[in-house]
């Protein structure tokens, strides 16, 4: 007879939801009590230290109005960024592919920026970047979504590897002088990106001395039609056929090609706008664009199991834990940033270990051989 | 669908819940360091200096870590943490730092400033080259803050300067170490571990000046170059030393990149070398000759003396430090070649070595110049330095400078814009 492995992983029947959120409650409050050890180990009070990160150190502040734009820069591309590859996810493509989207909406909507940001009026030059950012995020995946319904070419695989493609493609841009690279500062000697002129940065609407990027906006109206649009769409209900079973989907007489096709390059061109969005908020390129949103939205879809108001507030907390570490850091000598990325990945880790449980059980053996009989 | 979302509220309130007594935990802390204030004022403030600095507070902006134990952050870390306790500054208190910053990332770099300038840091030092374009625009939103750059070239005339070395002039006593192995041993081939070569001025002027003060010990010297295209990676360094070690025989290997490899390489070869950035002997002893180094503190203890003496006002910073580009070298102790190590050494390489590095410390005399060194040695070890006016030639055949001591070649171009090798260089 076969040998049963010491354990097995069972999957848990009716999990109740009260029991998943004490579960998350838990892992969290588990991350936190670890750091706390670690941080008193530090001679750092972790009461004092917790909340500067969640209030991201804004009390006492001088210019608290600043902290929170820094925030809105980089919660928008997280957010824009989990949805768009929810879309794909709930289709079960493994769009793996965010950063590379990402760096080519950046890189389409940055010479659209840098070349009409002059002649044109800024909301329509804003408007063009977005554009230039959905066509160059959506065609780069509809390349891999072309080959999977083409050649049934594994997505993952394609998606993951188009990823360091544009990232070079960024790279080369950024260190290569010459006179037809117009992303280039011309008046620097070492090779340095050019700031867009005026007309290309994002619009941002004055609330005193805060000033509201209207990303911010366009980004949570995108939630709610995304909601809308999975909820309520012919659209939707054919992602959600397609990602539980192709053929079922086929049989209801579904094109099944063409929608792959359709919500990959949503999907996708989501992705290249959240990554149009970040270079017009920052008002330049950069060689390192994406701030690693292609692996965290991953991240905050699955956290929020593919749903769309999960994402919004996990795409959310990640955004407080990540930049709230920083802040906190800043603040005491004996913390540096690699300290403040631990905090992130034991509470990180002990979240996701609390989805498992809450989702699967550990049989040890004999238990799994008196299952089996 | 709901009942995940009561989860996600769960966890959000949780957070707010953490967030209510990170803020009740502060004020009650406020009345309890004012109130013993009140009854004993002298306790209270332990850090109080006559001089007022006691809550002057200086940022920084690291590409790495601050916990490094070597590297370029560490040397600058280092730098800072001296010379605050140079200057009665409490680095644990009033150093705000802000690492692992992502000099390709301008976003990022900007949210760095505003944290630092959120905690209230008086000066800003970036010590990166990306950090450029965040640190000009940051220096316009924050005119109350000093900003200093390192090996920028942006500034402006009120609060934000850049700084950097004339570590050329290290790198050419360096050279004068090598060029007196090389006669030494009778074999002139000179190998360069190079991040970069004409790509920055940076690099190509560090091995302009080596290859000049090989030259001047061994008119003869052959300095090859092997570039790696990154500042720092490992095996890329190692690998680049032995090739040069193989291909050209090299009996000598300097570097510009950031670990002790290539000094390893020789030492594992049987050969020499001169480092970079710290004093390498500890590493090779039997191989390692001495290093071009930076002594950072000088020019942050410069720095923030000036910045407090700004009193507050940040827009007469630049004015304090006497422009808005600080440029030192020898002179002034911020560059120098590390302790000569004897062990390795030609003879009399150390009596050479001091003689230039007085001659360019007096000011009399520089590397990129229409004049040229060589040396006569008395058997007794007393050292002639000879000037002789020559063309400076690029490795093409084209003049770059024409002889004579009025002829300089310019600061702006040692730092931005030199592009070319001297002869003797060659591209390995």
């Amino acid at each position: 007879m076969k040998r049963q492995p010491l354990f097995r992983v069972v999957k848990r029947e009716g999990g109740s939801p009260a029991r998943q959120a004490l579960a998350y409650a838990a892992a969290v409050a588990l991350a936190l009590l670890a750091g706390a050890l670690l941080l008193l180990a530090q001679g750092v009070d972790p009461v004092d230290f917790y909340g500067r990160m969640i209030t991201l150190g804004i009390p006492g502040s001088r210019y608290p109005w600043r902290t929170v734009e820094n925030f809105v820069k980089l919660f928008v591309p997280l957010l824009i960024v989990s949805l768009a590859l929810s879309l794909a996810f709930k289709m079960r493509f493994w769009n793996i592919g965010g950063e590379g989207q990402f760096i080519m909406g950046a890189l389409c909507a940055s010479a659209a920026g840098l070349k009409l940001g002059e002649s044109l009026p800024r909301p329509l030059t804003v408007l063009v970047m977005a554009l230039c950012g959905l066509a160059g995020g959506g065609l780069y995946g509809l390349l891999a979504a072309a080959l999977k319904v083409k050649w049934g070419t594994n997505e993952t695989l394609f998606t993951l590897m188009l990823n360091y493609i544009a990232l070079y493609f960024l790279q080369f841009f950024a260190e290569t002088k010459g006179e037809w690279n117009f992303f280039l500062d011309p008046e620097s000697a070492r090779p340095r990106f050019l700031k867009f002129p005026e007309g290309a940065q994002m619009i941002t609407l004055p609330l005193g001395p805060f000033q509201l990027n209207l990303s911010l906006i366009a980004a949570l109206a995108l939630c709610a039609a995304i909601f809308i649009y999975l909820k309520r769409s012919k659209g939707g209900y054919e992602i959600a056929v397609v990602g539980d079973s192709p053929s079922t989907a086929r049989y209801a007489g579904m094109k099944v090609e063409r929608i792959i096709m359709r919500t990959i390059f949503l999907s996708a061109a989501l992705v290249g706008l959240a990554g149009a969005f970040y270079v017009s908020s920052a008002g330049i390129l950069s060689a390192s664009v994406t701030n690693d949103v292609g692996w965290t939205g991953i991240v905050v879809a699955w956290l929020a199991k593919l749903n769309t108001v999960g994402i919004a507030v996990t795409a959310l907390l990640i955004t407080v834990l990540q930049f709230g570490c920083q802040n906190a850091s800043t603040t005491y000598a004996a913390i540096d940033a690699n300290f403040a990325s631990l905090i992130q990945g034991i509470i990180l880790f002990a979240v996701l270990a609390a989805d498992f449980f809450t989702r699967f059980r550990l049989a040890p053996r004999s238990a799994a051989v008196k299952e089996v009989s | 669908m709901k009942k995940k979302f009561l989860a996600l509220t769960l966890a959000l309130a949780m957070a707010v819940g953490l967030a209510a007594c990170g803020n009740s935990g502060a004020p009650s802390q406020t009345p309890a360091a004012s109130s013993p204030a009140a009854s004993a004022p002298a306790a209270s403030t332990p850090a109080a200096q006559p001089s007022g600095s006691s809550d002057f507070k200086v940022g920084a902006i690291y590409i790495t870590s601050q916990q490094d134990v070597a590297g370029y952050t560490f040397q600058h870390h280092n730098g800072i943490t001296t010379a605050m306790k140079n200057l009665g500054l409490d680095p644990a208190t009033q150093l705000l730092i802000v690492d692992n910053v992502d000099d390709r990332d301008d976003t990022a770099v900007a949210s760095a400033i505003d944290t630092l300038a959120n905690q209230g840091a008086d000066i800003i030092f970036g010590i990166s080259f990306g950090y450029i374009q965040s640190m000009a625009d940051k220096a316009e939103d924050y005119p109350d803050i000093m900003f200093s750059h390192g090996t920028g070239y942006l500034a402006n005339d009120t609060n934000f300067n850049n700084y950097f070395g004339r570590i050329y002039q290290a790198r050419y006593l360096a050279g004068i170490a090598a060029g007196m192995k090389t006669l030494e041993l009778g074999n002139n081939n000179i190998g360069y571990v190079a991040a970069y070569n004409l790509e920055y001025a940076e690099t190509c002027s560090g091995i302009n000046a080596f290859a000049l003060g090989a030259q001047s010990a061994n008119p003869d010297a052959v300095v090859y170059v092997s570039e790696i295209n990154t500042w720092g990676d490992e095996a890329l360094e190692r690998q680049a030393a032995q090739a040069l070690i193989d291909t050209y025989h090299c009996c000598v290997i300097s570097q510009h990149c950031d670990s002790a490899q290539p000094q390893l390489v020789a030492a594992e070869n049987n050969v020499f070398g001169c480092g970079y950035n710290s004093d390498m002997t500890e590493q090779a002893p039997s191989a390692h000759l001495t290093a071009a180094i930076w002594h950072w503190n000088v020019y942050y203890e410069t720095a923030i003396q000036a910045a407090m003496d700004c009193q507050g006002d940040a827009s007469k910073f630049v004015e304090q430090m006497g422009g808005n580009a600080y440029y030192a070298g020898l002179a002034e102790g911020f560059v120098d070649a590390s302790e000569l190590n004897d062990m390795a050494a030609a003879p009399n390489t150390r009596e050479v070595m001091d003689a230039v590095r007085e001659l360019i410390q007096s000011g009399e005399w520089d590397v990129f110049t229409g004049v040229k060194l060589s040396y006569n040695i008395s058997d007794d070890g007393k050292v002639e330095i000879i000037k002789t006016d020559a063309d400076m030639f690029d490795n093409q055949g084209s003049m770059i400078l024409a002889s004579g001591s009025g002829n300089v070649i310019d600061d702006s171009a040692i730092k931005g814009t030199m592009d070319y090798n001297v002869k003797g260089v060659i591209a390995g």
